[in-house]
């Protein structure tokens, strides 16, 4: 550097702390609430997990039994295994479902399309279980579907009676609003006016969607299928409403060891194990996301 | 004409109660630069549009290399098209982009990279190719657009103000650029634009469109040296507008009073005497020179004395404000260093005896 350089030294001015202060304050409390509320109970079950509960009571001696017996035990990989398949298939019924729902209201929804967004979320006004009862009351023997068929002398449908089936249909249900949201919010930023230039250049109305309207909106997509995925495969009431016995899940065993049978620490490992699923599941749908292709970084030219 | 790339057969087009498209007949030949100039609302771009395949049109026929194409959706009519906002797909490389029109219609890959090397050397485009869109600048943009729209060789390229959104000087090197490539691919253009310059500049033919119409179709210099309505002479190049009375008409030579004055204009067609005239003059059509020049100079000339308000220097030329009577003013060009005017100078503006364009008012 030559002597006559002029040397700035960066320096910590009043207005530097003004915004670090200010800063603090408003990012101090949601960031304390999460510390509290999120990381602390995450963190007490993997501690429970390697301790040992007997006649309803926690004993911190540090052990492995808990992961021994739920990797051994085939009972506890049949209820991941059927937990993993259920939440697999809803998720993919309900991508299904959503894309074309979440197009056309952001594409020809006009004035009204978030007031349709928040009509899909109508049935939130009431509540997990209410929902839930009120499906039972569809596919049960005696309910709306069935007695109906009855009544006209037709043999009730078996297979909406406590079987996966009807869990699954319950789930995508209860769940289809949130992939049908995250879509509908990456299309609405969408720009219809790439697919004219697609068509003029020769694709058809599905190449233009493949090549075009599907890798754009990818992000989107995946938030959706994460947002579906994880509580799917946590989920626990739908299965023991509407599932039977067949759809007994690893949600629903998991709520049992911190319930009837009091088995705290075994809870805690399956909530452990339930939690790096989900984890490995954001982690491989993340992976899919590549920030340069998805077209969010680019300024998208109006 | 026979070898018409294009042909429309009295297409029109209404949206509600508006008459976007009013019954256009147009052909286009091989090789042509052709604009489409028009005020926004013209329905310049819906023409396009109906060309393009992207709005279906109401009434009439398009006929692209003789095929009739007029229910064909735009992925049948192997047409290019570059767009104002470039359009460029985000997620695509500048590669990709250039080579989609030729992966969709199934072109191998040798064949590709072959096309790929010789756009991307048209275009000076080397070194680019594994940029995503917005790591471009707005020249760029829209010369990968070009590319794009080029590379499968199409029957026409549609061009919709593809430089409104650049800068003035990337603008008018665009121009040059963009005429070379129809020239070099001689490959029908076909060139939406409000902007006049730019419509002089690069094409062969301009249409002047105006609610949906034609208002005239002919070579630029045609419609810049004799423009067939007041439309079209005040839309294209700078003219002064002066309206007054038709006092007489002899042959191709009428009299028409303004302010006061008598003024040879040419004939406005059959009218009679007593009509409202306006005549169109452009600002380098008109002569200046300072008050008392040379009485031989002006003989026979119109002139209008007045005094010389101010003068906007524009480099080649220069503009001259003169005020004529109380919040009139008229404009002439010149070359600055042939004259030596100053402002507030009484002045004469002149030029020859029935010059300009004179239309009814």
């Amino acid at each position: 550097m030559s002597a006559g350089t002029l040397q700035i030294a960066t320096r910590r001015t009043k207005l530097h702390r003004l915004f670090a202060f200010r800063f603090a304050l408003l990012a101090g409390p949601g960031a304390l609430f999460i510390l509290v509320a999120l990381l602390l109970p995450l963190l007490s079950i993997v501690v429970f997990s390697f301790w040992r509960t007997e006649s309803y009571e926690l004993y911190a001696d540090w052990n492995l039994d808990n992961y021994r017996v739920m990797l051994g035990e085939p009972a506890y990989r049949v209820f991941f295994l059927r937990s993993a398949a259920m939440a697999l298939a809803v998720t993919l019924v309900c991508l299904v479902i959503a894309w074309p729902v979440a197009y056309f209201i952001a594409k020809h929804g006009g004035r009204y399309r978030l007031l349709l967004v928040l009509l899909l979320a109508a049935p939130f006004f009431t509540g997990v279980i209410l929902r839930i009862a009120a499906l039972q009351g569809l596919f049960g023997p005696i309910g709306l579907i069935n007695m109906t068929l009855t009544e006209i002398g037709i043999p009730p449908i078996q297979v909406l009676m406590y079987t996966p089936l009807a869990a699954g249909i319950g789930l995508v249900y209860l769940y289809v609003p949130f992939m049908v949201t995250a879509i509908y919010l990456s299309v609405i930023n969408f720009n219809f006016e790439l697919l004219e230039v697609a068509k003029i250049n020769g694709a058809r109305p599905w190449r233009a969607f493949i090549e075009i309207t599907w890798p754009l909106n990818w992000i989107g997509t995946a938030i959706g299928l994460v947002v579906v995925f994880i509580p799917c495969l946590a989920s626990a009431v739908t299965q023991r409403f509407l599932g039977g016995t067949q759809s007994a899940s690893f949600g629903m065993s998991l709520a049992q060891q911190f319930g009837e049978t009091g088995t705290w620490a075994l809870g805690s490992a399956m909530g452990v194990a339930l939690f790096f699923s989900s984890l490995v599941a954001i982690i491989l749908i993340g992976r899919s996301i590549n920030l340069k292709r998805s077209g969010f970084t680019g300024v998208i030219n109006r | 004409m026979p070898n018409a790339i294009l042909k429309l057969e009295s297409v029109g087009k209404r949206f509600g109660p508006i008459t976007a498209v009013d019954g256009i007949d147009l052909a286009i030949e091989r090789g042509e630069f052709f604009t489409l100039l028009g005020p926004s609302g013209s329905g310049k771009t819906t023409l396009l549009r109906i060309i393009a395949g992207l709005e279906p049109p109401d009434s009439g026929r398009v006929l692209i290399a003789g095929r009739d194409v007029t229910e064909l959706p735009p992925y049948g009519r192997n047409i290019g098209m570059v767009f104002q906002n470039f359009l460029l797909f985000p997620h695509k490389t500048v590669a990709e982009n250039i080579v989609f029109p030729l992966r969709m219609q199934r072109v191998d890959k040798p064949k590709r990279d072959e096309r790929l090397a010789w756009i991307i050397r048209l275009m000076h485009l080397d070194g680019l190719e594994g940029r995503y869109p917005n790591e471009l600048s707005g020249g760029q943009q829209q010369r990968v657009a070009l590319a794009r729209g080029l590379i499968a060789q199409p029957e026409l390229l549609l061009l919709d103000e593809p430089l409104a959104n650049l800068d003035r000087e990337l603008r008018s090197e665009m121009e040059v650029e963009i005429r070379r490539y129809q020239k070099e691919l001689r490959i029908p253009f076909i060139y939406v634009t409000h902007n006049q310059e730019e419509a002089l500049t690069m094409s062969d033919r301009i249409a002047v469109m105006r609610n949906g119409k034609f208002e005239q179709v002919g070579a630029k210099v045609e419609i810049y040296t004799n423009p067939a309505s007041a439309f079209v002479a005040s839309f294209v190049g700078h003219a002064n507008r002066l309206e007054g009375k038709l006092v007489e008409l002899k042959g191709d030579v009428g009299r028409m009073e303004w302010l006061g004055r008598s003024i040879l204009v040419p004939s406005p067609g059959p009218l009679s005497s007593g009509a409202r005239v306006q005549l169109s003059i452009k600002y380098e059509d008109l002569e200046i020179a300072p008050a008392g020049a040379n009485g031989t100079l002006l003989q026979g000339r119109n002139q209008l004395p007045g005094r010389l308000r101010d003068i906007i220097f524009k480099g080649q030329t220069a503009n001259y404000i003169v005020t004529i009577a109380d919040g009139v003013e008229i404009i002439a060009s010149a070359t600055p260093r042939a004259l030596s005017l100053k402002p507030e100078e009484a002045v004469v503006v002149h030029w020859p005896a029935a010059g300009g364009a004179c239309f009814p008012a």
